[in-house]
């Protein structure tokens, strides 16, 4: 493998980074490269010291997500982090699907009891006082905000659940990261 | 000793290591890599994610240096918080390798 070959498989595994970020990574294992040879090394000798290009950049990509996930909290940079530390095998995705599918699916609950709540609110906050079921025109509007005011907060509240339960994994595929992570590169090393 | 043990062993250390030698000096992440692979058998490759992470918890910061032969080079320096980082992990290293040296001493 040469060094443009080391570095074009570094730039395709980062793909997905904003190509700035990727330029910048790449600029540094180029340095290296030029810093070795400049001590005298070969290109071989310094690409056996670097290591599985793809598996570096799975490493860059994951520890990308992981910060883009503390900086803006969203479900995109959510996915991001959790797909990054499942490509490095940090959080095993058998163990944890059998407990994130029924969270994620009493989640999904919350949300969608939350979006139709506040749907029927709204139907009874502008329908309600001129169907007429209701006498009080005051009572219907109250009663339909009341509704709308509490499916809010329900989403509010599955809001934060969720945003608790990525740190949660986020933490925990870190931890992983730390710990787990080399045992299993030593095994790659020796098969 | 197993080999997984003590790659984890070294993973540990090893930011630990990458502030003393920056406490001591300035440099660059090359210097920074072959002093590591050479003194612990370190895989080069692992120091740049490594000083990236260290670089957004604000440990270190960069700055460019001309270099003689080719582009400017990136140096890496401690911040405040990388010294204070440095000071309560050598703290505990210390303690814990006092703690495990004198269990390991009394099975002889």
């Amino acid at each position: 493998m040469s060094r443009e070959l080391f570095l074009g498989r570094l730039r395709t595994g980062l793909a997905g980074l904003p190509p700035e970020t990727i330029d910048d990574y790449v600029a540094d294992y180029a340095a290296h490269f030029d810093e070795g040879v400049a001590a005298g090394r070969s290109e071989a000798d310094v690409m056996a010291g670097l290591g599985d290009p793809g598996r570096l950049a799975r490493e860059l990509k994951a520890e990308a997500g992981l910060k883009r996930w503390e900086t803006e909290r969203n479900p995109s940079s959510a996915a991001t982090a959790i797909f990054g530390l499942l490509g490095l095998g940090a959080i095993d995705v058998l163990i944890i699907l059998p407990i994130l599918l029924p969270v994620l699916g009493v989640i999904l609950g919350f949300a969608i009891t939350s979006v139709v709540g506040f749907g029927a609110g709204a139907f009874v906050f502008v329908l309600g006082p001129l169907a007429g079921a209701i006498r009080d025109i005051g009572a219907a509007m109250l009663a339909g905000l009341g509704v709308m005011a509490g499916s809010v907060s329900v989403g509010a509240l599955t809001a934060l659940v969720t945003v608790g339960l990525v740190n949660a994994l986020v933490w925990y595929g870190r931890l992983h990261l730390k710990l787990l992570k080399p045992a299993l590169e030593a095994q790659e090393v020796r098969s | 000793m197993p080999e997984a043990v003590q790659v984890q062993l070294k993973r540990g250390v090893l930011e630990l290591c990458v502030l003393a030698l920056l406490s001591r000096a300035d440099a660059y992440a090359y210097d920074i890599a072959a002093r590591l692979a050479a003194a612990i058998d370190m895989g080069e490759g692992t120091i740049y994610p490594l000083m990236r992470r260290m670089q957004s918890d604000g440990l270190v910061d960069t700055y460019l240096v001309e270099s003689s032969s080719g582009p400017p080079r990136k140096y890496y320096r401690l911040t405040p918080a990388g010294r204070n980082s440095l000071a309560a992990q050598k703290a505990e290293w210390v303690s814990f390798s006092v703690a495990v040296g004198e269990i390991l001493g009394d099975e002889k």
